[in-house]
């Protein structure tokens, strides 16, 4: 074992950034998307409960049967693998953000309003920042959830150390095979971990001092 | 309801039996102090005994070492003249009737199921158990065909505290604990409860133990007091009567909070003090006669009766004077107490009428006869010497604490700890 | 434990559906599904993608990818739920964290590498799959046994001993019917993970529909990785759709 991760090193070096690194801007961009869906839908009932719904359905696709669908539109490699965390990793935020978002207690924005302040500025500088501590919560179920995901990306050629587990497949039972997978699945373990313990981090330096447990 | 309490003559025989704590200690590990330090008490058969104290003094873990949820750490708990120290912890609780706030019913069972426990439990077959849990439901006062299936969730708050009161005497166990029952239900609907309790227990006669917080409430319901500070160091354990008149110290006198005079008017009813007579007619009399009969007997107002002797107006000389014949035309805010009130709300409807007095009625709201402010205040004094006079009364004492409570009596609380703490 | 109760809210909120939801959702389905043999029918399809959709084997794969669920399932459930009941007994509450972050693990480890690295250990394809199948889909019922029966108002429990009943008396009547729907919410969300893994079976010769996507990536044959893809995802929301009926129906009566 160590002599194979001596040797690969730098490979697993650049797979586990490339993992980390399309895991991260695949959240940030589902942080953003989830946010704004949640803006839109939040004040609807109606509209909150068929996002609910398009989550918990969305929920139960199979990461790989959505895998093997998306190489029809956009063939094999970066892209297909790009499109299916970022899916997934929207489903949980999103869920989160309208739960936090309508679980405001009401007076206090409409002591928001009685202050004059503008609906998008209620928005920004009261709702978002006291539903910030759950959608968090969901960013984190979503990052444990991809990282994963991205695993299994790797079967369409996409980047990370899901290759590792796919190359030590092809090899079954051959030299390094064994040695191969695990680096995959503990490497994809440990920057879950990291990950979170980061989330954690950020959870803590962005929550209002007001909020924090 | 408070009315019938009272009037209802005391038709039960005393089933409770008496507890006796003898030198009870609970030491929780990892603590200095034990929360409970060499407890001895006497609860006699039939009564109430209330345990008050500030919260954290160790009165709920008292409570809960009857029943052993808490397993006292030293110390023997007779029931009757039972040792159940030693017997199963599970055992004994089937026999002790408990209640939590907010009656602690399980959701997910209707309000039958819940009653039904102890009894399925204790193997009664199913005729016995749904005939009892119908005779439960009357006895707090829910009709059976309305409540039994319901769930607790289609209850409200007084109601669902009534079938836990239900589900507690579901066996009829000579004991009932009560933690905190009505702390937290609405004023009006715990006022209510607690009238209620006292008319179940005029019928069942249970030794009951209740730990609330709420000096009032242990005043109104209690035959006894005990008033606990810190460790279940017992402070004072006396009636209502003698707590009032003659705290046992500064702490006792603290806790009472102001205005123990008025507080004493609410151990008092009306039915038991000598009411003023009155000069009394019936509607369709003259209003010549009346003030003829008024004269007679030296008196400024007459009651007008209806035909069923019910008070309907109370007159005085001057408007008497305006009338020709007496109506049975009900007046607005005639100052009417049942004999069941206490002295406490009897003054509070003198005061509010312009009389300087109060109607009493009995049963099917029959008059009676007058009180008076005057009344009121003989009563009290007679009430204050008469619990001075009196003496005696079940034990309760800690263990190395002098019995009579001494001004010295932290000093030896704070002796005990540090013996505690030496294991 | 915050986000597990963000979630198990959350699960409750969207598993406590009307019946109008739960009709639609099944609806849904048989229409895809009729749309796609209509299409499976008609569709000009090459002699080799004939004969990998064909209705047989296509039905067999089924059966092979149900089987490699709820055996799985099972076996969690045999195992997740005593565990669960144990770690919420106060002599072992405070194994409660370490087996929690334990679980988190198996979790957060991929699906598909922990079924590869068992089916180096295991010559079986099939019971490699399961055994990976059931540390990945262990953890939301463990974890919703704990957090439901932890829910359960303490006052309750209180109110059961106080009546005397013994600790088991109290465990199977008074605080699992109460965690019940808490514990059904975890159970179909563990048996849509389960759906979806055992895709991930196929890469070890374990069986399923996973083959189909396995086979249509291999040979470009793209009408047959679809044709798995979307029967995997139907698969997965009948089940889905099966557990909500079932928490609607278990759902003790007066909560």
């Amino acid at each position: 074992m160590a002599d194979f991760l001596g040797s690969r090193f730098d490979q697993i070096a650049f797979a586990s950034w490339q993992h980390l690194s399309l895991v991260v801007q695949c959240l940030l961009l589902a942080t953003a998307i989830a946010i704004a869906v949640a803006a839109v839908v939040y004040r609807s009932r109606p509209l909150s409960s068929v996002a609910n719904t398009v989550t918990a359905i969305g929920l139960t696709i199979p990461a790989f049967a959505l895998v093997g669908l998306l190489v029809a539109p956009f063939g094999f490699g970066v892209p297909p693998a790009l499109a299916v965390v970022t899916f997934f990793a929207i489903l949980p935020i999103l869920r989160n953000a309208i739960v936090g978002l309508t679980g405001i207690n009401q007076s206090v924005v409409e002591s928001a309003r009685g202050l004059g302040m503008s609906r998008s500025s209620i928005f920004l500088r009261v709702e978002l920042p006291l539903a910030w501590p759950v959608i968090l919560g969901g960013i984190r179920v979503s990052a444990q959830m991809v990282m994963g995901i991205a695993a299994i990306a790797a079967y369409v050629l996409g980047p990370g150390l899901g290759g590792f587990i796919f190359s030590g497949l092809s090899r079954l039972g051959g030299a390094n095979s064994l040695e191969s997978v695990l680096t995959g699945v503990i490497g994809v373990v440990v920057l879950a971990l990291l990950l979170d313990l980061l989330l954690v981090g950020l959870g803590r330096l962005t929550t209002p001092r007001g909020i924090r447990v | 309801m408070s009315e019938s309490a009272v009037s209802r003559p005391s038709t039960g025989t005393i089933s409770g039996k008496s507890i006796v704590l003898d030198n009870v200690t609970k030491q929780y590990p990892g603590q200095s102090s034990p929360a409970v330090d060499g407890v001895t008490l006497e609860i006699p058969a039939g009564k109430i005994v209330m345990l008050v104290g500030p919260s954290g003094c160790g009165k709920t873990t008292t409570l809960k070492m009857i029943n052993r949820l808490i397993e006292p750490t030293k110390g023997r708990i007779v029931l009757g003249d039972e040792d159940v120290t030693s017997i199963g912890g599970d055992e004994l609780r089937r026999r002790i009737g408990y209640v939590i706030q907010a009656g602690g019913l399980f959701p997910h069972m209707t309000v039958a199921a819940n009653i039904a426990i102890v009894p399925k439990m204790l193997g009664w077959d199913k005729g016995r158990i749904a005939a009892r849990v119908d005779e439960l439901l009357e006895l707090v006062s829910l009709d059976p065909a309305q409540y039994r299936d319901r769930f607790p969730k289609e209850l409200s708050g007084g109601q669902q505290q009534r079938v836990g009161v239900a589900r507690a005497l579901a066996a009829d166990p000579p004991v009932l604990l009560m933690d905190e029952p009505f702390g937290a239900v609405d004023p009006i609907t715990r006022q209510r409860l607690q009238d209620e309790l006292l008319s179940i227990q005029e019928e069942v006669q249970k030794t009951i133990v209740i730990v609330t917080h709420d000096f009032d409430e242990a005043v109104k319901l209690g035959d006894w007091i005990v008033v606990f500070t810190e460790g279940a160091r017992i402070v004072q354990y006396d009636t209502p009567e003698r707590i009032l008149a003659e705290p046992a110290n500064a702490f006792v006198e603290n806790f009472i909070g102001s205005g123990a005079g008025l507080k004493q008017l609410t151990l008092r009813r009306v039915g038991e003090v000598t009411l003023a007579d009155a000069v009394t007619v019936h509607a369709g009399e003259a209003a010549a006669s009346a003030i003829e009969k008024m004269e007679r007997a030296d008196h400024n107002h007459v009651v007008v009766l209806d035909d069923r002797e019910r008070p309907v107006q109370w007159l005085s000389r001057r408007q008497l004077a305006r009338l020709d014949t007496l109506t049975d035309v009900p007046e607005d805010k005639l100052p009417v107490v049942g004999q069941g009130a206490t002295l406490n709300d009897a003054l509070d409807t003198m005061l509010v009428s312009s009389a300087g007095a109060a109607l009493v009625t009995g049963r099917r709201d029959v008059f009676l006869g007058v009180i008076t402010v005057e009344t009121v205040m003989d009563a009290i004094t007679a009430a204050r010497a008469s619990a001075a006079a009196s003496i005696g009364g079940p034990v309760g004492t800690n263990s190395d604490a002098i019995p009579t409570v001494a001004p010295d009596a932290p000093t030896s609380a704070g002796s005990s700890m540090s013996q505690a703490h030496d294991d | 434990m915050t986000d597990a109760a963000v979630e198990a809210r959350v699960t409750t909120v969207g598993g406590a559906a009307t019946w109008k939801g739960l009709i639609v959702q099944p609806a849904a389905i048989a229409a895809v599904l009729a749309g796609f043999l209509v299409w499976l029918n008609l569709a000009p399809l090459t002699a080799s993608e004939r004969s990998t959709l064909d209705p047989a084997s296509l039905w067999g794969s089924t059966l092979e990818h149900l089987s490699l669920t709820f055996v799985a399932a099972s076996i969690v459930l045999v195992i997740a739920i005593p565990l669960g009941v144990l770690l919420t007994r106060p002599a072992l509450r405070r194994l409660r964290g370490p087996v929690l972050f334990i679980a988190n693990f198996g979790q957060a480890a991929p699906a598909i590498g922990m079924i590869v690295l068992l089916a180096m250990l295991i010559t079986s394809g099939y019971w490699a799959s399961i055994v990976a199948l059931v540390i990945y889909a262990a953890l939301p019922v463990l974890r919703n046994t704990v957090i439901g029966i932890l829910g359960v108002d303490s006052s309750l429990v209180e109110a059961g001993r106080g009546m005397g009943m013994s600790a088991a008396s109290v465990l199977f009547r008074v605080e699992l019917p109460l965690a019940v729907p808490v514990m059904l919410a975890g159970i179909r969300t563990a048996l849509v993970l389960l759906v979806g893994a055992a895709a991930l079976a196929a890469f070890v010769n374990g069986g399923g529909l996973g083959l189909l996507i396995t086979t249509g990536v291999n040979l470009y044959l793209f009408s047959v990785l679809i044709s798995g893809a979307l029967l995997i995802a139907l698969l997965a929301l009948t089940i889905d759709w099966l557990g909500r009926v079932v928490e609607h129906v278990a759902r003790p009566k007066g909560l």
